[in-house]
This record gives C-alpha cells, sequence and structure tokens, in this order.
C-alpha cells in the first residue's frame, strides 16, 4: 500500500452510525505517516467501523503510556525504537556518543524498560496491546566496527529480550515478532534519515506500511482454523500405498521423501496445539491402519480423528469429518497433492481453504507450512486444546445413541455419569469464555462478538454476571464448554450471549445452565438477545422446544415454563 | 502533460480531501487552511512516492501551491 492509496481508504465515508474502533498509537516518534497507513489498514480489516487514531506526545512514549486512559480504547498499538530507551541511541540529540555515555547506555535502557513493561501491564488489564520492538538499527554509536556484535550492544539486546519474554507471559499484549517483520521488510531499507531529520518521522513508507499492517492484523485478533484433514499418498508420505505396500511408503532422507516427514512432524504438532487432524484418502482402509501401525511414522494415529478411507468422493469423505467434528467447512483446511482433488472440494465447500501439497516444490511445501502456522497459530494453549480430541473420539457412542430427533435417551444420559460444574468468576483466570462467545456459531444466541474492550466494560458493570459451565462423563471431560453473559435486575435475567461447544449437543446442558442461572439470581424471567442466525439451527430448535414457537427477537421465558417443559436433568451438579 | 495532471490532482485531493476538485488547481497554503506543516510534509511524502522522486530540500520553501508543485515536477520529470 503506498501513502496515497493509505489516505484515501482511510477517507471512504463510513455510514453514519458505523461503529467507532478507538485505538491510541504510542510512539516516541512522529506518527504521521504510521498513523495514517494504520488508519488504513485497520479499514481494510473493520470495513464497516469508524476508523479513530489518537497519538501521544513527541519524544515521551513512556510517558503517554502511564498518562494513558485506556477506557474507552478498543486497542492499544505501541511502535518502540531504541531512541525511546535512551536519547543518545537516535541520531536527533546530539553530544552523546563518547566511549563513556556507551557504557552508562545500558543502565538507563534498563530502566526506561522497567517503566514501559509496567505502563503496558497496567494498559493490558483494560485493553488489548500490541507492541512493535525497536526496528530500526541503532545507530553507529559503538566503538566496535559495525560487523562485529561489541558487548555493550549484546547488553542492550539482552535487555530488550527480557523485556519482551516477561511480557509475552500477559494474555493482553501481543509482541509483533521482530523476525516476521524483517521477511517482509529488509532491515537495511527501513530507516529515512532525510525525514527523521526534517520531521522526526523515522521510518521509509514501505516499511511504515508494513509496520501499520503488522499491528492492524494483531488488533483484529482472528480466530485461528479449528481442524486440516490431509491426504496420505503423496502427502503424507511418499508413494502410493496401494502399489508400494505398507513398507513401500517413506518420508525419509535416503529416500529425497524428507519433505513429508517434515509435514507428518508439523501435523503431529499442530494437534499437540489442539488442532484436529482427519484423513481423507482413496485408499484401501486396512492397508491404511497398517500403515498408521508403523512405529517411524511421526503423525500417530491417536493423533488423528476420523479416518475417512475409502473410493467414494473426497467432498463426501470432508463432509463426513466435518459432521464428525461438528464444525464449519470455513475453520478446515483440506490438502492434497492433487489439484484436481483439491478442486473437487473446494467446488463443494467453497469456504474451506483446499491446497495443494506439491511434494516436488520443496520451498512451496515450506511455505505450505508457514501458511498454516500463520492459519492454526494461537496466543496460548488450553487445557480445553488438549483434551479437544479426546472428547469428540469419546462422543461417538453418545452421537450413536441419539435418536432421529437428535437426542439421545433418558437412560443413556443417566448411565453417562455426568457431572458438570458453574462457576460464576466475573474474571476467570484464563480467556476461554471470551474465546467461546468469539468463535462458536451453532448454539449462540445471537452471533455477536465481543471486543476485548466490550468484554471488559460489560463485566464492569456491578449488575453484569458470567457463567462459565465445564462437562465431564464416563466418556472423558470435555473442559470448558458453555459461557452465559448477562445482567441481572430485581427478578429479571437479561442474557446478552449464550454459548456452547458443539462438543456438548445433546447432553441437556443448556437446560441445566438455565436452570442454574434462574435458581441463583432467583430469577422470575429471563430476556434474551436473540437474533437468528444462517448458523444458529440449534439454539433457535432449542427455544422452540421451551416456548413452543420459533423464538423471536426479544424472547422471554418464565422460570415456571421453563421448569414446566425441561426434560429431566441428570447431571451431578459439583461443587453444589 | 496530462498525465502529470491527473496524478498531482489525486495527490493534492488526498492530501486535502476537503478541498473542491474544482480548486484544486488554484490551491496554495494561503487558499487553504489545512495546509499546514504536517500537510506540507505529508504531501511531500505523497509526491516523492507517487513519482518515484526525492524533492530537493532547497526547494521546499517554494513548493507553497499547486501550481509551483506542478511546474517543479515537469522540471523533475523532463
Amino acid at each position: 500500500m503506498n501513502l496515497i492509496e493509505a489516505l484515501e481508504i482511510s477517507r471512504k465515508p463510513v455510514a453514519q452510525d458505523a461503529k467507532l474502533l478507538r485505538i491510541f498509537l504510542a510512539c516516541g516518534f512522529t506518527p504521521l505517516h504510521l498513523q495514517n497507513f494504520l488508519s488504513a489498514h485497520l479499514r481494510q480489516l473493520f470495513p464497516e467501523n469508524r476508523i479513530e487514531i489518537k497519538t501521544g506526545l513527541f519524544g515521551d512514549l513512556a510517558g503517554s503510556l502511564e498518562r494513558l486512559d485506556a477506557k474507552g480504547l478498543d486497542g492499544l498499538a505501541v511502535a518502540l525504537e531504541w531512541p525511546d530507551l535512551d536519547s543518545r541511541l537516535g541520531i536527533r540529540e546530539l553530544g552523546g556518543w563518547q566511549v563513556s555515555d556507551v557504557h552508562e547506555i545500558a543502565t538507563s535502557v534498563d530502566l526506561q524498560l522497567s517503566r514501559l513493561q509496567r505502563a503496558l501491564k497496567t494498559a493490558a488489564r483494560s485493553v488489548p496491546v500490541v507492541l512493535s520492538l525497536p526496528t530500526i538499527p541503532l545507530p553507529p554509536l559503538f566503538y566496535t566496527p559495525p560487523i562485529i556484535n561489541s558487548a555493550e550492544k549484546t547488553k542492550l539486546l539482552l535487555a530488550l529480550a527480557k523485556f519482551a519474554a516477561d511480557l509475552s507471559k500477559e494474555s493482553g499484549i501481543r509482541i509483533l515478532d521482530s523476525q516476521a517483520i524483517d521477511c517482509v521488510s529488509p532491515p537495511a531499507a527501513r530507516f529515512d534519515i532525510k525525514s527523521e531529520i526534517l520531521s522526526g518521522f523515522p521510518y521509509k513508507l514501505p516499511h511504515a506500511s508494513t509496520l501499520a499492517q503488522s499491528m492492524a492484523s494483531l488488533l483484529q485478533a482472528r480466530s485461528p482454523k479449528k481442524g486440516l484433514i490431509t491426504d496420505l499418498d503423496d502427502t503424507l508420505w511418499s508413494g502410493i500405498l496401494g502399489e508400494v505396500g505398507v513398507e513401500g511408503v517413506n518420508w525419509s532422507l535416503e529416500h529425497h521423501s524428507h519433505i513429508h516427514g517434515l509435514y507428518q512432524q508439523f501435523l503431529s504438532s499442530l494437534a499437540s496445539a489442539g488442532v484436529l487432524v482427519g484423513v481423507a484418502s482413496k485408499n484401501d482402509a486396512a492397508l491404511v491402519q497398517q500403515a498408521f501401525d508403523r512405529k517411524d511414522l511421526l503423525l500417530k494415529k491417536d493423533k488423528v480423528f476420523p479416518f475417512e478411507v475409502h473410493w467414494h468422493r473426497k467432498s463426501d469423505s470432508v463432509q463426513r469429518i466435518l459432521k464428525s467434528w461438528n464444525i464449519g467447512p470455513e475453520a478446515v483446511v483440506f490438502i492434497d497433492d492433487s489439484p484436481m482433488e483439491a478442486a473437487e472440494v473446494k467446488a463443494a465447500f467453497p469456504t474451506m481453504d483446499c491446497l495443494v501439497f506439491k511434494k516436488d516444490d520443496y520451498q512451496a511445501v515450506w511455505d505450505l507450512l508457514a501458511n498454516l502456522r500463520a492459519s492454526f497459530g494461537k496466543t496460548a494453549i488450553s487445557q480445553e486444546d488438549a483434551i479437544r480430541l479426546e472428547s469428540l473420539r469419546s462422543a461417538a457412542p453418545l452421537f450413536d445413541a441419539l435418536g432421529q430427533d437428535g437426542n439421545a435417551s433418558d437412560e443413556f444420559l443417566k448411565r453417562a455419569d455426568a457431572f458438570v460444574s458453574f462457576d460464576f468468576t466475573k474474571r476467570p483466570k484464563d480467556g476461554r469464555a471470551f474465546e467461546l462467545v468469539n468463535k462458536t456459531n451453532q448454539f449462540n444466541l445471537n452471533g455477536k462478538r465481543f471486543s476485548e474492550s466490550e468484554w471488559n466494560k460489560f463485566l464492569a458493570d456491578p449488575a453484569s454476571f458470567l457463567v462459565t459451565v465445564t462437562y465431564q462423563d464416563k466418556y472423558g471431560p470435555l473442559g470448558k464448554i458453555a459461557v452465559v453473559l448477562g445482567k441481572v435486575n430485581e427478578k429479571k435475567l437479561y442474557v446478552a450471549a449464550w454459548v456452547m461447544s458443539c462438543r456438548a449437543f445433546s447432553r441437556r446442558i443448556e437446560h441445566h445452565s438455565l436452570k442454574q442461572i434462574f435458581e441463583k439470581f432467583d430469577a422470575d424471567e429471563a430476556v434474551f438477545d436473540f437474533q437468528p442466525t444462517d448458523r444458529n439451527t440449534p439454539t433457535q430448535d432449542f427455544f422452540l422446544e421451551l416456548a413452543g414457537e420459533p423464538p423471536q427477537p426479544g424472547l422471554k421465558i418464565s422460570r415456571a415454563a421453563f421448569l414446566k417443559k425441561a426434560p429431566p436433568l441428570f447431571h451431578h451438579v459439583e461443587g453444589s | 502533460m496530462p498525465e502529470l495532471h491527473d496524478r498531482l490532482t489525486r495527490c493534492f485531493a488526498s492530501v486535502f480531501p476537503a478541498l473542491p476538485p474544482d480548486q484544486i488547481h488554484a490551491a496554495s497554503v494561503e487558499s487553504v487552511p489545512a495546509w499546514d506543516s504536517l500537510a506540507a510534509v505529508t504531501l511531500i511524502a505523497v509526491l516523492e512516492q507517487e513519482f518515484n522522486t526525492q524533492i530537493d530540500l532547497m526547494e521546499l520553501p517554494e513548493l507553497t501551491s499547486y501550481q509551483a508543485v506542478r511546474e517543479y515536477l515537469q522540471r523533475q520529470i523532463k
């Protein structure tokens, strides 16, 4: 994006009632073109929003952050550069490059980093923070030749690395990866000395655009993909299983097929981070099972669910896998070495990413792995990530037991030995409740998504409540699988958000959740901020069953009516 | 040079969005209140990128109107 395009994009008209997205751009230099680019990239990511970017004082990054009132902000973007840590690390102040200065600088940098760390941690409690570490190379102030990594310079880099490592642990802070920026913006082409001297803006325009784009993308906090469906022959391994046999397929250096081993290792890594991995292969099912028994396969059989191995169309296999996972095609990536198979699946599921595994093009496979990490990457691994696959696999007996109406029998549920717990903590230790509300589609009251600041603002209201529901039965734990967010006024509940993971369907957890909330707040009636969406049919069916008619916005259900219609509940309530 | 005229007009329109299109050619520091020091820096950056040129520091004080900028660019591009 060049500057003229950025200005034009930023100034495109928005609807009068467009939602305002308030971002604070904190930097010690003149924000100038970085502000313009950030505004434009945010407009591209949030085309329905009006973007407002506020900035701080020139030359006082730490002060700007310390004075920041984060309430009302939707995001804080921080562009840190070396002069913010000590003005002698910049060029606008003269008189500080003596050998004695070089020794002092490390001490003052430590102090300034501590100050910034405190301010950023405080801000992150109220608003999502995106931090860019210094992108402009250090000036030629060290007495060593630039090609030698001096002790003093290493000290500065170490202090910065410690600062970043500490802040990376904060759930509200996302730090731009310096290597990722290096890949798209060459370090030697970033600093604009003329602009820095004349206007206090240190970046060449392409670098300003790249940095702004990266910051905007982190502020967007996109939901990661959930599942990957892979082909086997000439994809997960080299060779056609039906032709060369179980011992003939390979993925090793000596067979020049190491790239397949790398792919296996990568899929295993994704699975260990909670990504669902399924197989869709036109193959002999018994042979595939034998191949997966090979000890040297890096993607173990227990990391894959389900296997769709037969000679039918790939799109049929994908359809069945989606049903087993109970997620939509837009959350899934399909990979096959055959462009034709990828195209066939894409035609059936246009919103699915269908990618070709180009086994003879190592660079293409390497790029594929990087792109997959970008699609599936998450900021933290939750307890639910660790048990997701097992809970899906263990749910198979339940789904087998479902009747034609999609409901399990009383007898089956009674024998499930289920435990449910309701946590009313408004400030949970992890971000699971927030994550569930922002990624669940099917059992979702209205499909509304919350920004972190909206979420925090809602919960700051003393009348608000948050319920996080955890479930397990004899088939295994499901973890935290449902969230209800609302407000209570006298004896009336106002439910603003209600979601439940698709893994938890058909267990009457939704009924128990509502019963529990009525009881907890001794409420007589619940008013639901219900809105039909293309995807929330399970929610509509639930309310249809309770109210006896299709739900409408503003739906109300009395406690008495609910208790009359609610089916028997067999869960043990933990902690009660 | 109709192409230069169109590109220059687009540059001015992007930096001064409130300026009516028919007044762009008469625009100057005196006639456009939004033409402050920040806008001047943005205009120079837009021009340098759009015309792939470096604007001479000595010329900056002279570039105070659409016509002056146009004449400067005509000399540069020639």
